[in-house]
């Protein structure tokens, strides 16, 4: 991206700081974005309402509240929010409720940078 | 995976110690096979044979492959094809033995064709062991007959194995599994799964190996059984069981939940209902995964 573009700004929702930490280089190595953290589905609404980021990642098995009930809230806030489930738990059931609940799109951990960069070029 | 159940025969036949047969694991990728142990596994040559090729060897100047076929132990063609095979894992951990002094050519010939009769291999099998269909060698290993939920408690091995090859590494022997007798005064991470099935695993281990195990997983540094390092075990954990569920879903439409994990402290028998230890021995040090499914 150039310097004139506005950064992008996104939201990694997930309880595990490693997968915080890889997800965040993952990006880093793709372009230059704003990136904003949440260590759980409560925090991830907070701060989601709080930036209202332009794409935000989201696990599924989190403490507090759960990545799909998180998804829930973001959705009611802003219909059109772009929110990517990345978890381990890609299962049909799990699938299906994500989309249902307005999920854009899901990564099956362990991320990879190639499924990271498909979802940025999506959205820009 | 053959390699690794392997490992586990020689340690519980007493030639091995776990020691030694861990400083062996983590060695694999800088032994380099010897045509006499290929021959061996091949079954062209006895051990008995291949020790008379290598005392020949000390008096002449001769390559080990033309010496093999001048004193009619194999033909040139055999010998060609033994010069092309692959090393496989099990070989390369048989012959760092060997190079070890730990056994002899003798005693790797007599423990590989006992275990492949014992469990029922043939070498096709061998070789499928190695690319990934070792369920059969799960089964056999853990005779888990008795054990309720037996094929979920399998199939959750079998995947466990494949992950921490995946992830973690192959320098490992899996122990036999035991009942869970004591309690854990250890704090353990854990994680439960609920919904079509229902489960708790934990990790148990002393710090050193926990830090290990968490430093491979995040190809990070770490030197301290910190939060950062329980959050590393945790993630694979969480992992290991999202593919499980995953699987499941696939296989048999059956949908299953995992519970955020957490960390559990003074773990005993009446909180464990069918519960399974599996001790996997690294070459850093050994891993329990208490399995209650």
């Amino acid at each position: 991206m150039s310097d004139t573009t506005k950064k992008l700004k996104i939201l990694i929702c997930d309880d595990s700081a490693l997968v915080r930490k890889q997800l965040s280089n993952i990006l880093s190595d793709i372009g230059d974005f704003e990136i904003s953290f949440a260590e759980n589905g409560n925090a991830a609404v907070t701060k989601y309402a709080e930036i209202l980021p332009d794409l935000s990642f989201m696990d599924i098995v989190m403490p507090e509240k759960s990545g799909i009930d998180a998804l829930k809230d973001i959705i009611s806030l802003n219909p059109s929010a772009k929110v990517v489930m990345a978890s381990s738990i890609g299962t049909q059931g799990n699938l299906k409720t994500a989309i249902e609940c307005g999920a854009f799109d899901f990564i099956q951990k362990p991320v990879d940078k190639s499924a990271v960069e498909k979802i940025i070029n999506k959205i820009m | 995976m053959f390699t690794q159940f392997f490992g586990n025969y020689l340690l519980n036949s007493g030639l091995v110690s776990p020691e030694k047969l861990s400083d062996a694991l983590g060695r694999l990728s800088e032994t380099k096979l010897r045509l006499g142990v290929l021959a061996i596994n091949a079954g062209i040559m006895t051990a008995e044979q291949v020790d008379k090729v290598h005392a020949e060897q000390q008096k002449v100047d001769k390559r080990i492959g033309e010496l093999m076929v001048d004193m009619g132990y194999a033909t040139e063609e055999q010998i060609e094809k033994l010069l092309k095979t692959q090393p496989s894992a099990h070989l390369l951990l048989g012959q760092t033995l060997v190079n070890d002094g730990v056994m002899t050519n003798s005693q790797f010939e007599n423990a590989l064709n006992s275990y492949k009769k014992e469990m029922g291999i043939s070498d096709a099998d061998l070789e499928d062991s190695d690319l990934g269909d070792f369920r059969p060698l799960v089964d056999k290993f853990y005779n888990f007959d008795n054990a309720d939920n037996k094929s979920y408690l399998t199939g959750y091995i079998v995947l466990l194995f494949k992950n921490l090859v995946r992830f973690i590494g192959t320098d490992f022997a899996p122990l036999s599994a035991k009942a869970l007798l004591d309690n854990i005064s250890r704090s353990c991470m854990g994680q439960e799964i609920h919904g079509g099935v229902k489960a708790l695993t934990l990790i148990d281990a002393d710090d050193d190996s926990l830090i290990e195990f968490a430093s491979r997983f995040s190809g990070e540094h770490l030197t301290a059984n910190d939060d950062f390092t329980r959050d590393c075990i945790n993630e694979f954990l969480n992992l290991h069981n999202g593919l499980f569920a995953v699987n499941l879903s696939n296989e048999t439409g059956l949908e299953i939940e995992l519970s955020p994990q957490i960390v559990y402290n003074d773990i005993n028998l009446d909180t464990i209902k069918n519960s399974h230890v599996i001790p996997v021995c690294f070459s850093f040090g050994t891993i329990n995964f208490i399995i209650s499914i």
